[in-house]
């Protein structure tokens, strides 16, 4: 892949709309790990379910960051469907079985903790993708 | 609850509302040069490098207190928060940078409210539940 837009390849996901949304996924990777590790350090054995699933997230953040980041438009795509999916199945989840939840995640009630960033992100990051890969003949 | 509360807040406070004014007249900055479609200018680091400076006075302050009238109920989370607070500006501004278009202005609004957002979690994790 072409690096910030050159003529005939697609645009780097790195670049434009992408800077934003690899700074925010940078945001969500850091803070998201954090959570993790500090809770499975901490205090695994009250809900290790949870903080799995927290370990998980931050996994598939970091991973979506620096897939974006580098332009690797593959890993990106898989990272961002997992994503989807974890925030939809742990929301739905965490709804019909709160007591398999009993302390936050960041996919919990469809990220709605975190202002439900969670649930728009993998949607502008599936946009997205989708548009710079087809951005070099447009603009 | 430790005791300490009560002589927390009053010096805490001042600390966050002046970041969250500092944080928010950054991100309006940025928010100007997106809607003008510019890119992010040096000044604008040097606003940065502004807040990050109240950041860093205000995690020794947070140090001091938490060294002289106990701790914060949640010790790891907070630290936790101050820590990813102080990383957020200089990573943003230099990921910023390297974009010459208005959406390195986007990256800068976002990175200045996540700060902001942040200091009000900090306010909630120390402060009286």
């Amino acid at each position: 892949m072409t690096r910030a837009g050159g003529a005939g390849g697609a645009t780097s996901t790195a670049t434009g709309p992408g800077r934003v949304l690899v700074l925010v996924y940078g945001i969500f990777a850091l803070a998201a790990t954090a959570r993790a590790g500090y809770q499975i350090a901490t205090q695994l054995d009250e809900a290790p379910l949870a903080y799995a699933l927290s370990a998980l997230a931050g996994l598939v953040y970091v991973l979506a960051t620096v897939a974006l980041a580098t332009d690797r438009r593959r890993l990106a795509l898989g990272a961002v469907l997992v994503e989807l999916v974890g925030v939809v199945a742990v929301g739905v989840v965490s709804l019909v079985a709160p007591q398999d939840f009993p302390d936050e995640t960041v996919w919990s009630g469809f990220g709605q903790g975190y202002g439900y960033v969670p649930l728009v992100l993998p949607v502008l990051g599936l946009l997205w993708l989708r548009r710079s890969s087809r951005a070099a003949s447009g603009r | 609850m430790p005791a300490g509360i009560a002589y927390r807040v009053p010096v805490l406070v001042p600390a966050v509302v002046l970041v969250v004014l500092a944080a928010l007249a950054l991100a309006g900055w940025a928010a100007v040069f997106v809607a003008r479609d510019r890119a992010v200018v040096l000044r604008q680091l040097w606003g940065g490098a502004v807040v990050e400076g109240l950041l860093v006075v205000q995690a020794v302050l947070a140090g001091v207190l938490s060294a002289t009238r106990g701790a914060p109920p949640e010790p790891w989370e907070f630290w936790g928060y101050v820590l990813t607070q102080l990383l957020v500006l200089p990573l943003a501004a230099a990921w910023a940078f390297a974009e010459r278009t208005r959406w390195s202005s986007v990256v800068l609004l976002v990175a200045a409210v996540t700060v902001a957002f942040l200091e009000y979690r900090l306010l909630v994790l120390w402060g009286p539940a």
